[in-house]
């Protein structure tokens, strides 16, 4: 036995703890809800100069699912964290890190998969994984978690094939328990050992090649090879399992169960269900029910002969799955514990039940009401029901729906705030109206009553933005806190037609939206007329993500408005940073401490991405010139509706996250706009105006001066960061320079 | 590590189980994690605690669980803590209509930072039985300068009645005094006037409130009868919605006669709040400014800011009778409406913004 140490941390933490021990050489991640935190602590700890892991911030979770394959593919130890839909965009990497046999380990903190959208916990998402040739062990509690992540490692390098650690969002990546870690690092390190991958690729004197192009008959033999790897695993697990147990006491086996050996009747759950799932069975053991319920510790491979072990003197099985198989009669471990039971020719009667979806709570209640299915099924050796939901309604009765608003169309859709003409002269369009005072009177398509925080920049943007639409709209949101705070089922802001679909997907969505409505009043089935001004709105961790699919519909050049928020941070799920946020900014990816200085990079320039797609209108907007805004919204509008697409970029604040007084941020917004961080112009058909220019109105001030405004880069002002902050300088100016030149001479 | 403690009271599976209600904002789930870290590693008890799966966002409800048990037992229950032995009200805002009080029996605890007495609150929480305690968070921090939830732990630590003052020092030394040891003393005289200045009664379940039993959320709309796709055809249906439960003691106060209509605090109000309709100003048609919908209003106060004349004023909410300025939405198409009190949407944050809470 190795010392250990007694802390009181979450699955999450622990995670990163493991991580830290083992001193990865990558972390490759992009962060999604209720994985993030496992990035965020490691980032932490690296702050404070306690590992040397590098931490890169994918552009997306397929991004980091390829970050952390070519570092494998270097030979490095490699670590990864997600959930749900960050799983699946993730997907495709997956069979290629085991079919290829680069080991590393990926933790998923199982969440359920869209749509609709749902942040919670159920196995919607791991179940994904089961055909992609990765060992995928399953941790109950935030000690397997830890146990498991480190046995992970072994077990991925023994047997060349990557491994996930999953266990459940929330209940048990964000539940803090009475946990015992290794309480020296270097123990860790010897329990793992050193590790050589026999091929890689920085081995100048063994050049290889990695990823062949391999058709029948090749292909079937490595997938053979894979199926050989994945059979011998099983002692591999069982080996590494034994040998932690003897330096921890903590000893682990692939399958599980409580009083079982004279169960008539059985509960098969994963996760953290299985423990309270006990205080069920004691229950019913009080009653004298003889029942019992199993749990599996790896899903792959698949645990066949341990798990029949358990239940084969039971009569009857009661799975519940947190995810269903649609149209298979079960959930997946319904299917696999019947392909079980055929194995050995047993007559044990299986019920399936889809319970606890979306995070809805397992209460000991709800195991014994499954368990007293199960055990009435034992009696009479056959189920009633063989297959259902358990926690679904059906709905009350009740009145119609209210109606609150009448829609906006018609004479209220067009109050004539503005108008727009090209001047034939200049090749410009020009906008009249757009006056502040009169803008009142355009109805707000995004109503009250939404759940934004006190202080918000997204509602005020996006109806600044709308003032200066005149007609009917259809809006499209990337995934963000401007879509969460709206839309929570069973009510929504919007008054007018409203798409969220998935995070990096609103562009090429909106694309098909835009095109199916021409298509349609070209076919006469939409009256001519009846038009749409359709505009996407993300912030601008939708734009890092989704910054492929934005660049594909404007290469395309559909008649839409893409309007970015950029409040420079992942805000939605805690503030991780984005590829906006500032460089040397503090977030929960970007610690500062004494061996990190906040964000790494410089933010991004997404109106010049913009740009340099050549589509007809590019502008950025502030609120603190709210004429300015709507007029650029108006011709927006314009060249949205006759010439293709347009782009607009508002600078957004969050005062939560920003760390300032919301009652100040249009000062804040303004300072951003007077540094030149966020300078104000347009770009019509390729030619740069400067709409605003600080420095011809004396106004100009030092982006430090901008930075002490707020609580993310208030630091930045301490001595020790003024190289940073030269840094940043200099670079600000250096964009400024070239939007004046551009702004001077047409032609660039 | 201090003295080891034996619970005084647990459940059947022999849990001592303690609920914390609050809004985020006021460090209810840095409290709960103190208490899970105090339990675990100061009291040599087994411990847990996890939040409710909801948002760090500033003006929404929280709540955080802690599950206690002698060292040797496992902590089995991973669901929400149904039935509490303790429970802690951050705000007293919150004995609105959230079911705060679901599931406390009446050998339960109940602890609410309030500077009203026993008895009113005893009322306003519509409390079948129970240990009830006030304490007046708010101004004891302002007092001893630190934050509600320091106050909230001495006052969950003396009402307990068996949670040692020391250990709590102890663990808050650990934790926040290790991140933050400027603020430690501060924040240790905060956990002293909260453990000092409880008043306590007890109420015997006399039949004056029911019990209000523990549900799970059920809405109208199920399987049968919601439209399918979770597609939502009640547009604008958020106006329903009450927002006030938001603001953190401040708002803007209208004057009617001061205002020129400009438009500019309708730019800036990222809640829809202002009212403008079609009328008369200075002789000549023009949009006018009704006046707020307080119903809407978080409080930021951007409104003020923004303001060129006098004719909006920040002002302490509890010094206005703001629903006789109030201006009902001038959209809405029904005569009546049911809101429904909410605080921003749910929604899981990094923990490391637990952090945050502190600076303010």
């Amino acid at each position: 036995m190795v010392e250990q140490k007694v802390v009181f941390d979450s699955g999450n933490e622990l995670a990163a703890y493991a991580a830290k021990q083992i001193n990865y050489h990558v972390m490759g991640y992009y962060p999604i809800t209720p994985s993030t935190q496992v990035a965020e602590y490691l980032d932490e700890l690296k702050a404070e100069g306690l590992h040397d892991i590098t931490m890169i911030p994918g552009d997306g979770e397929h991004g980091a699912a390829g970050i952390c394959y070519g570092a494998a593919a270097g030979g490095g130890r490699v670590f990864n964290a997600t959930s749900a839909n960050g799983l699946l965009y993730a997907l495709e990497q997956l069979p290629v890190q085991s079919g290829t046999r680069f080991p590393m380990v990926l933790n998923v903190a199982c969440r359920t998969v869209s749509g609709p959208l749902s942040i919670k916990g159920d196995h919607s998402d791991i179940m994904y994984t089961l055909n992609t040739g990765w060992i995928i062990l399953f941790a109950k509690d935030p000690q397997r978690v830890y146990d498991m992540n480190i046995c992970a490692l072994k077990i991925a390098e023994k047997v060349m094939l990557p491994v996930i650690v999953a266990y459940d969002g929330f209940f048990t990546s964000h539940q803090k328990r009475r946990t015992e870690v290794f309480a020296k690092d270097e123990d860790v390190q010897d329990f793992l050992g050193t590790y050589e991958h026999p091929y890689h690729a920085l081995d100048k004197d063994h050049p290889v090649t990695i990823g062949s192009y391999m058709n029948e008959p090749d292909l079937m033999n490595n997938k053979f090879q894979l199926h050989l790897a994945m059979e011998q695993s099983r002692t591999v697990i069982s080996d590494v399992f034994t040998e932690y147990g003897q330096l921890t006491g903590r000893t682990y086996n692939v399958a599980e169960g409580y009083r079982c050996e004279d169960a008539e009747a059985i509960l098969f759950a994963l996760g953290s269900t299985f423990d309270t799932a006990k205080v069920s069975v004691d229950q019913l053991r009080a009653e004298g029910k003889k029942v019992g319920v199993i749990t599996l510790n790896a899903l792959r491979p698949w645990p066949k002969e341990e798990l029949y072990e358990l239940c084969k003197n039971s009569k009857a099985v009661l799975v519940a799955d947190r995810q269903d198989s649609y149209g298979a009669g079960g959930g997946n471990m319904t299917l696999e514990l019947k392909a079980t039971l055929q194995d050995y020719r047993s007559n044990i009667e299986v019920l399936s039940r889809v319970y606890g979806l979306s995070g809805r709570d397992f209460y000991k209640e709800d195991g014994i009401a499954m368990l007293n299915e199960a055990y009435e099924a034992a009696q009479k050796g056959k189920a009633e029901v063989k297959f259902n939901y358990h926690g679904h309604y059906k709905g009350r009765e009740s009145d119609e729906p209210q109606k609150y608003f009448d829609p906006i169309v018609g004479e209220k859709a067009n109050p004539g705030i503005t108008s727009v003409a090209l001047d034939p002269n200049t090749g410009k369009m020009v906008v009249k109206g757009g006056m502040v005072k009169d803008s009142t009177q355009m109805p707000k398509r995004w109503t009250a009553g939404h759940g934004a925080c006190p202080g918000c920049g997204i509602p005020v943007n996006v109806n600044m933005l709308l003032r200066g639409i005149e007609g009917n709209v259809v809006l499209l949101f990337h995934t963000g806190c401007g879509m969460v705070v709206t839309t929570a089922y069973p009510k929504t802001s919007f008054r007018v037609s409203y798409i969220h679909n998935l995070f990096q997907n609103g562009a090429a969505t909106l694309s098909g939206v835009v095109e199916v409505f021409h298509e349609k009043q070209r076919r006469g089935e939409i009256p001519p007329g009846d038009d749409f001004t359709f505009i996407m709105v993300s912030g601008d961790g939708g734009l890092d993500i989704g910054m492929g699919p934005a660049i594909g519909a404007a290469l395309r050049n559909h008649k839409m408005i893409i309007m970015e928020y950029d409040n420079g941070g992942y805000m939605n799920t805690g503030y991780q940073l984005s590829y906006t946020t500032p460089k040397g900014a503090k977030s929960s990816t970007s610690h500062v401490g004494p061996a990190q200085a906040g964000k790494a990079m410089f933010h991004k320039d997404t109106a010049q991405i913009f740009a340099a797609t050549n589509i007809p209108y590019v502008a950025t907007v502030a609120e603190n010139q709210p004429t300015d805004f709507i007029k650029k919204a108006a011709k927006a509008q314009k060249y949205a509706s006759e010439y293709g697409l347009a782009f607009i970029k508002a600078l957004s604040a969050c005062p939560l996250n920003w760390n300032d007084n919301p009652r100040y941020e249009r000062s804040v917004i303004e300072a951003g706009v007077n540094s030149c961080y966020h300078p104000l112009y347009e770009i019509e058909q390729g030619i740069t105006t400067i709409t605003y220019d600080p420095e011809t109105r004396n106004k100009k001030i030092s982006v430090l001066e901008w930075f002490t405004m707020m609580g993310r880069t208030k630091h930045l002002a301490k001595p020790e960061y003024s190289e940073i902050v030269d840094g940043i300088q200099v670079e600000i100016d250096r964009r400024w320079a070239q939007l004046k030149a551009k702004h001077e001479n047409p032609l660039l | 590590m201090a003295a080891k403690i034996t619970l005084p009271v647990t459940n059947p599976q022999g849990y001592y189980e303690m609920r914390l209600e609050s809004i985020g904002g006021l460090g209810a789930n840095l409290s709960g994690k103190i208490l899970g870290e105090l339990g675990a590693l100061y009291l040599g008890l087994n411990s847990a605690n996890f939040a409710s799966y909801g948002s760090e966002k500033r003006g929404s409800p929280v709540k955080s669980y802690i599950r206690w048990c002698a060292p040797e037992q496992e902590i089995l229950i991973n669901s929400s803590i149904e039935t509490p032995h303790l429970l802690g009200l951050f705000h007293e805002r919150l004995a609105g209509k959230i079911p705060v009080m679901a599931g406390v029996k009446p050998d339960a605890v109940v602890i609410v930072n309030t500077d009203q007495s026993v008895d009113v609150m005893r009322d306003r929480l519509k409390m079948h039985g129970g240990t009830l305690c006030c304490i007046d968070a708010l101004n004891l921090a302002i007092e001893a300068k630190t934050r509600v939830n320091m106050v909230m732990l001495g006052a969950i630590a003396k009402a307990s009645g068996f949670i040692p003052l020391d250990a709590l020092e102890e663990v808050v030394k650990d934790t926040v005094g290790h991140k933050y040891p400027a603020a430690l003393k501060s924040n240790l005289e905060g956990i002293h006037k909260g453990y000092n200045n409880i008043t306590v009664k007890r109420f015997e379940p006399d039949g004056k409130y029911p019990y209000q039993e523990y549900k799970e959320l059920e809405r109208d709309w199920g399987y049968d009868n919601s439209p399918i796709g979770g597609i939502n055809p009640i547009y604008g249906n958020t106006i329903s919605n009450d927002l006030t439960a938001s603001r953190e003691g401040y708002i803007p106060i209208f004057k009617k006669d001061a205002c020129i209509h400009c438009g500019m605090c309708d730019t800036t109000c990222p809640d829809m709040v202002y009212q403008f309709v079609k009328g008369e100003f200075k002789g000549k048609p023009s949009m006018v400014n009704l006046g707020p919908d307080y119903h809407h209003c978080k409080g930021c106060l951007r409104c003020v800011e923004v303001c060129p004349t006098d004719a909006l004023t920040a002002a302490l909410e509890r010094d206005h009778d703001i629903w006789k300025d109030h201006v009902r939405n001038q959209d809405l198409v029904l005569e009546k409406m049911e809101f429904e009190e909410v605080g921003p949407n749910s929604w899981m944050r990094s923990e490391s913004n637990i952090e945050n809470e502190l600076k303010y």
